[in-house]
């Protein structure tokens, strides 16, 4: 049993900090609460030193298929409130792509997002709680598909240059790469302003070739897809509920009452632990499910307790950092509120915390 | 982006080594032998559930001969020295069996007396401790003096012959059964509370010696002692004079983890699991079929996964030479709030067959859940409160000003 990072682990750890430290101001990051909330120039300087290749192989210029190595970027994404939505992209097509696919021409996308071009997925369809029976359906015929239905929260779809799609067929699932240009965006407005669209497949018509799997792998990829787009959004999580806690011990070391800092009071900083003990829990389950995902394609029940110890963590912490900083906690002025409403949305995307627990219980007592 | 030269091979494992998954099942095959009917039935008895009865010392000499006392000592005192992640997956596998290893005899008082006693300590007491011959019971709380143990009044006066000893302890616990007495006291009424404490060997056949048993709520026993003008030699000092502090917060860590180790907790929760999932209910449903009796399996599971990597990442903290004291805090409060959690769902899930008693019909899996949950409160306050793990915490993990 080995804890310890490797050493590039640390070093990756390091740098991440300084550049989101420099890029992610309050300045900054207040021109995109407006905007799309995309930091082109901030995609760049990743992409420029190598950044958008952890947990992809070296072949490609990558850091090695770790995903280990991925759950530092989005905890440092997480940290930082940085304006970049890159789990549809990096999480789920670039892995996804680089464990299944064993065409060229679906592999050159994945230099595509090393260089800093938006690949993003449409997976999740409204009002379906099962995303591994997608409901959009391709009609085959021959060599080709005729893809009709709805997906939404697609992240970044609006200057995504493809979509990776779920769907059903008489072949079963399928993950299929659709020309974004085909398809009817429109942009959905949520709680983090994180830019999501929805993405309308009218009878749209493409060729067998754009299956990224081998024939009868499309359900085992999906399911990858699923557990690697929960795990790496528990390191997302991760990363926002330890800047939250850090908020918290900060300000109340320093904001005084009845002539003491709060943060002596023990009301005030028992709250304050429990955050922290709900914080290392994150922190290891997540790392666990990261690491056994490398070495085992299908690692549900890890995937399912990271993202329920990430709901969970994500509601407490939040909650406790806005009690805790009182007003100060919902000015916008400060620094906390965009963190609560990431949190929210970390919460709630890849199942709730009661969603996932109804699964994993499903999973655990099958088989008895 | 700082990558080096050649990628190393992922090496990071979360999980145990062969070497210690072959301990493992080396310790589970050993205590399977080790556990006899009669031992089982025993350890039934309300007397006998916490150790000290004629069966539990036979396997106890067992252990001995066998060398499987003396983990944690170091090898030239005799001990086999085992490293923490070891020693963890022995604790581990004891308590899956239910045996209760005297773990505070083995573990945390012999290998002090080993390192710090007299001559005479060393010889009688580390060796027959190690042999399995030899008991002791934990003379730290008093009536006045629990969290705020330093605050300690049991005196033990120096004179020609020795140490003149006088007081009364708390919740010794196994004093009925134990040789001798693992004795906090004051021998410094001048200095600070914590600076003028020492430890003492304290045999319970001195005539000064008595005690009044208290019954708790999960039917185990534990004692009230007296101690009335008790002369031990000097050789029944442990350490220097008022150097015991050091002493008693030297193991705490280790002993915190054993606690809270989630061995016993994923036990019952595989068996509360293998009989849910066979126990018919109306219209020929099985309860593992009901969505809230998944639900209830589901929290338990990912309660004891979090469990398990918070306690292997500190014994690999402790393995690495480090101290966290946050972590050993996060560990101590964490486990004991959701053994609490656990037993309740568990509980819930079996329903009212879980009020019935051992001995009663219609009881299932030998009680267990019936009497967990009664003796599972303990772990909250006992072992170092969580109020003050959770000060700790803020203040070691978090940097938090002092609470007062």
């Amino acid at each position: 049993m080995d804890f310890s990072e490797l050493s590039h682990q640390g070093e990756i750890r390091d740098s991440l900090d300084k550049i989101l430290l420099g890029h992610c101001t309050p300045e900054n990051l207040k021109k995109f609460d407006a905007a799309l909330k995309h930091d082109e120039d901030l995609l760049s300087l990743l992409a420029s030193q190598g950044y958008l290749g952890l947990g992809i192989n070296e072949t490609y210029g990558g850091s090695g298929e770790n995903l280990y190595d991925l759950g530092i970027l989005f905890e440092k994404l997480g940290f930082h409130a940085a304006p970049l939505s890159l789990l549809g992209c990096l999480a789920e097509v670039a892995q996804t792509i680089q464990k299944f696919s064993e065409h060229e021409s679906h592999q050159a996308l994945i230099s595509s997002i090393l260089a800093g071009d938006i690949h993003t997925s449409a997976i999740l369809e409204p009002l379906n709680q099962d995303p591994e029976n997608p409901l959009t359906r391709a009609q085959i015929n021959g060599d080709q598909l005729t893809i009709t239905g709805t997906k939404y929260l697609s992240e970044l779809a609006s200057i995504s240059k493809s979509l990776l799609v779920s769907v059903n067929s008489d072949e079963g699932v399928l993950l299929v790469l659709v020309d974004t240009h085909q398809t009817n965006i429109s942009e959905l407005a949520t709680t983090a302003n994180t830019p999501t669209f929805k993405v309308d497949f009218e009878d749209i018509t493409i060729n067998r070739s754009a299956i990224i799997h081998a024939h009868g792998r499309g359900l085992e990829a999906l399911r990858y897809l699923l557990q690697t787009s929960m795990v790496m959004r528990s390191y997302l999580a991760l990363g926002i509920t330890e800047k939250m806690t850090a908020l918290i011990a900060a300000y109340t070391s320093e904001r005084e009452q009845f002539g003491r800092v709060i943060g002596s009071f023990q009301a005030v900083s028992h709250r304050a632990a429990d955050c922290f003990i709900d914080l290392e829990c994150l922190r290891l389950v997540s790392q666990q499910a990261a690491i056994n995902l490398n070495t085992n394609l299908d690692c549900e029940n890890d995937a399912l307790v990271a993202k329920i110890w990430a709901g969970n963590a994500c509601h407490r912490i939040s909650y406790s950092a806005q009690h805790l900083h009182g007003g100060v906690g919902v000015d916008k002025d400060y620094v906390l509120w965009r963190y609560c409403l990431l949190a929210k949305e970390c919460e709630l995307i890849n199942g709730s915390a009661s969603q996932n627990i109804d699964r994993l219980g499903l999973n655990i007592t099958a088989n008895q | 982006m700082p990558i080096e030269d050649e990628i190393l091979v992922v090496e990071m494992l979360i999980q145990l080594s062969p070497k210690q998954a072959k301990l493992k099942a080396e310790l589970q095959e050993y205590f399977e032998g080790l556990i006899t009917p009669a031992l089982k039935s025993e350890l039934n008895d309300p007397n006998h559930f916490e150790g000290g009865g004629p069966e539990f010392k036979k396997a106890m000499r067992t252990m001995g001969v066998d060398g499987w006392i003396g983990l944690s000592w170091k090898k030239e005192l005799g001990g086999k020295e085992l490293s923490p992640i070891e020693q963890y997956i022995f604790v581990e596998t004891v308590m899956r069996t239910g045996f209760p290893f005297p773990f505070l005899t083995t573990e945390s008082v012999g290998p002090m007396i080993a390192e710090h006693g007299s001559d005479w300590a060393k010889e009688e007491i580390a060796t027959k401790i190690l042999k399995g011959e030899l008991f002791f019971g934990i003379g730290y709380s008093e009536p006045n003096s629990g969290t705020d143990l330093a605050s300690l009044q049991t005196k033990a006066i120096k004179d020609a012959d020795g140490y003149l000893i006088n007081g009364q302890k708390m919740w010794t616990s196994l004093a009925n059964v134990s040789d001798y007495i693992w004795l906090a006291a004051r021998t410094d009424f001048e200095a600070k509370n914590h600076k003028g404490i020492s430890m003492f060997i304290v045999p319970t056949d001195d005539p000064g010696f008595s005690m009044t048993a208290i019954n708790t709520l999960g039917d185990v026993r534990t004692n009230a002692t007296f101690y009335d003008n008790i002369r031990v030699p000097e050789t029944h000092l442990v350490g220097q004079p008022n150097q015991g502090w050091s002493l008693i917060t030297s193991q705490l860590n280790l002993e915190r983890l054993a606690l809270v180790n989630h061995g016993p907790v994923e036990e019952l929760y595989k068996n509360v699991l293998k009989l849910a999932a066979t126990t018919k209910i109306n219209n020929d449903q099985y309860l593992t079929d009901l969505s809230w009796v998944k639900n209830n399996f589901a929290q338990v599971y990912s309660g004891i996964e979090a469990l398990k990597l918070i306690c292997w990442k500190q014994t690999w903290i402790m393995e690495s030479g480090h101290l966290n004291m946050a972590e050993a805090s996060v560990a101590k409060v964490y486990g004991s709030e959701f053994f609490i959690q656990a037993y309740r769902l568990l509980m819930e899930i079996m329903g009212e067959l879980s009020l019935l008693k051992n001995d009663s019909e219609l009881s299932i899996l030998n009680a267990k859940l019936e009497r967990i949950y009664r003796t599972a409160s303990i772990l909250t306050f006992g072992g170092g409160t969580n109020e003050v793990q959770r000060d700790i915490i803020a203040m070691a993990g978090l940097l938090m000003p002092r609470t007062r």
